[in-house]
């Protein structure tokens, strides 16, 4: 017999999340089927709540549940540097490492031909209308090939316009995105950051 | 190192199969369309991730099933289980129960070579398949060569990619030809460097195998002259007419020579075989010297149509692998196997999907 319709519309939901295979998203899918129903509710709420509040921030582009961030809205943080990072999730795993006391800012992906992102695509305009002020800018995106071409295209395009451009040293997994590198080894990275040739 | 179970969960004509390994020469003999080759292609696949027939995982799921699975228990200094399963949703490739997150770490656990008809298009075919000879024996001598290789494919697959579009940003271009030509000089640095080394390999087992006199060499045809970036910049205007990247690596080739002439064009077929057989024979002695084992060698059908004298070409090399305890599988229908292989064989019998001990 084959599933209810809806618990395999439910299982395809669940299916394009990321990391969840099909076998999962099944298993998944047939455990809230049969769940408590208040449990249900509640989870699916704490979903829908979770969307709406969070948004960007609007100066950094990180997550935020008002219009800026805290650590935009942080007078202690230090204005003179800005950390450059593809998406949201790295803001929180350089935070966590600790030793960064700049601010951030979002790129929002990196260039990617093969799936159609061009330099317009990212926050690149948005990061070059913040520079006033700014004395170093450190590229911190993923070492594999686009993360690495996109730091390139940074170097020659933020060139002459007043900050020193510095990306984080080659200490990183090898083809990983900064979550998967541990504290120490962001850390490190942070220290042991190069000027990008212009 | 060697092979010591082996089994098959609805893997081509096999529903299930559980078969035990000792180390030394197994003749898998059976009739046509029985499931010789399949055995060698299941072991092959182990080693390489790949089928030597050139095809998909879709294949070699037996007909009317969801996926395929291939485990195997591995003796070298340590024991080691290698679990693939296959199925066009899902891919698990887990080594001593760990799932496998990089290639390289699990390339190497269990190392081989495989002798079978479709060598001939080492010779006769184009380049392309001279360069994945060529990758997979760095792939597997060399633990940095793998990721190399896959770094500079996907600059290569981006940078493609940009080439398409009817306007990109000069800069983005610049960025990933940057990284094109870092990977690039590396791999051909590491290719440059291998082949003194294969060369010599070649041409002493050419002579074994064809007797003296014809020589065979090896010359490495770099796609690039002498510095990429260079060459890359002076083929701009051409590359916006054909929209792709048309020097590097990935047109690289090696030329076989008989007596200095190109064998695709002036050997015989015979002569054609012999040296695709020698190109195979040079892959085995090589990762011998590389890693200290000789790799499991499996040999498809090819014995019974050599000569006594190209036969005997294979002897060094089986010696080895008997006095080193590796592994030899060896597929023959009854009546052509090689009798001088006499001794110490140990001889199966594969009849539609099953082995039996003989
Ligand atoms: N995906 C598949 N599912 C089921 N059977 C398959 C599949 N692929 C191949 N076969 C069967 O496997 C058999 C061929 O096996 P194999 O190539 O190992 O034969 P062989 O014993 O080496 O024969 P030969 O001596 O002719 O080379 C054929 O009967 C073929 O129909
Ligand atoms: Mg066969
Ligand atoms: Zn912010």
């Amino acid at each position: 017999m084959p599933l209810p319709e809806a618990i395999t519309r439910l299982s395809e939901a669940l299916g394009r999340l990321p990391g969840i295979g099909p076998r999962s998203a099944e298993r998944l899918a047939l455990h809230l089927a049969q769940s408590d129903a208040d449990g249900v509710r509640q989870l699916a709420q704490a979903i829908v709540q979770a969307r709406e509040r969070i948004s960007a921030c609007k100066i950094c582009g990180a997550l935020t549940e008002g219009d800026t961030c805290a650590i935009c809205a942080d007078p202690r943080r230090d204005g003179a540097i800005l950390c450059v990072v593809e998406r949201p999730l790295d803001v929180f795993a350089l935070e966590k490492a600790g030793s960064f006391r700049g601010r951030y800012h979002v790129l929002g992906g990196k260039i990617s031909p093969l799936n159609g992102v061009e330099p317009e695509d990212l926050r690149i305009a948005e990061l070059e209308s913040r520079l006033a002020g700014v004395q170093e800018v450190i590229v911190a995106l993923s070492t594999d090939v686009e993360g690495d071409a996109t730091s390139f295209y940074l170097g020659k395009r933020l060139a002459g316009k007043g900050p020193k451009i510095s990306r984080i040293a080659h200490g990183l997994p090898a083809g990983a995105g900064l979550e998967f590198a541990d504290e120490v080894t962001l850390s490190l990275a942070l220290e042991g950051r190069r000027e990008l040739a212009p | 190192m060697h092979l010591a179970a082996l089994r098959l969960r609805d893997f081509r004509n096999y529903a299930r199969l559980d078969a035990e390994f000792k180390p030394g020469f197994h003749l898998l003999l059976g009739d046509n369309a029985q499931g010789k080759t399949n055995i060698l292609e299941a072991i092959y696949l182990l080693a390489t991730l790949r089928s030597f027939r050139g095809v998909g995982g879709a294949q070699m799921v037996r007909h009317g099933q969801k996926g395929y699975f291939v485990g195997a228990g591995m003796l070298a200094r340590a024991a080691h289980e290698i679990k693939i399963y296959w199925s066009p949703l899902e891919r698990k490739l887990s080594l001593d129960g760990q799932p496998v997150r990089l290639l390289g770490d699990y390339l190497g656990t269990l190392r081989a070579v495989v002798f079978c008809t479709e060598d001939l298009q080492l010779v006769k075919g184009t380049g392309r398949l001279r360069r994945r000879f060529m990758d997979l024996l760095l792939t597997q001598t060399h633990a940095g060569y793998l990721p190399l290789l896959q770094r500079y494919a996907a600059a290569l697959r981006s940078r493609n990619a940009l080439l398409k579009l009817p306007a990109s940003d000069p800069r983005a271009l610049e960025g990933f030809t940057r990284q094109l030509v870092e990977a690039g000089v590396e791999l051909m640095r590491l290719r440059r460097d291998l082949w003194p080394r294969v060369a010599p390999l070649a041409r002493e087992a050419g002579a074994r195998l064809a007797g003296p006199g014809e020589t065979l060499e090896l010359v490495y045809q770099p796609s690039v002259r002498a510095d990429f970036a260079v060459e890359l910049a002076r083929n701009r205007a051409r590359e916006q007419v054909f929209r792709s990247t048309l020097l590097g690596p990935h047109r690289d080739d090696v030329q076989l020579l008989l007596d200095g002439k190109p064998a695709a064009k002036f050997a015989s077929e015979g002569q054609k075989r012999s040296i695709a057989i020698a190109l195979k024979l040079a892959q085995a002695e090589y990762l011998s010297s590389i890693h200290g084992a000789p790799p499991i060698l499996l040999i498809d059908d090819i014995m019974g149509e050599l000569d006594a004298r190209r036969r005997a070409g294979f002897l060094p090399l089986l010696d080895r692998a008997r006095a080193a305890s590796s592994q030899v599988f060896m597929t023959c229908t009854e009546e052509n196997w090689p009798r001088e292989l006499g001794r110490d064989l140990q001889r199966w019998e594969v009849k539609s999907g099953a082995l039996r001990p003989l």
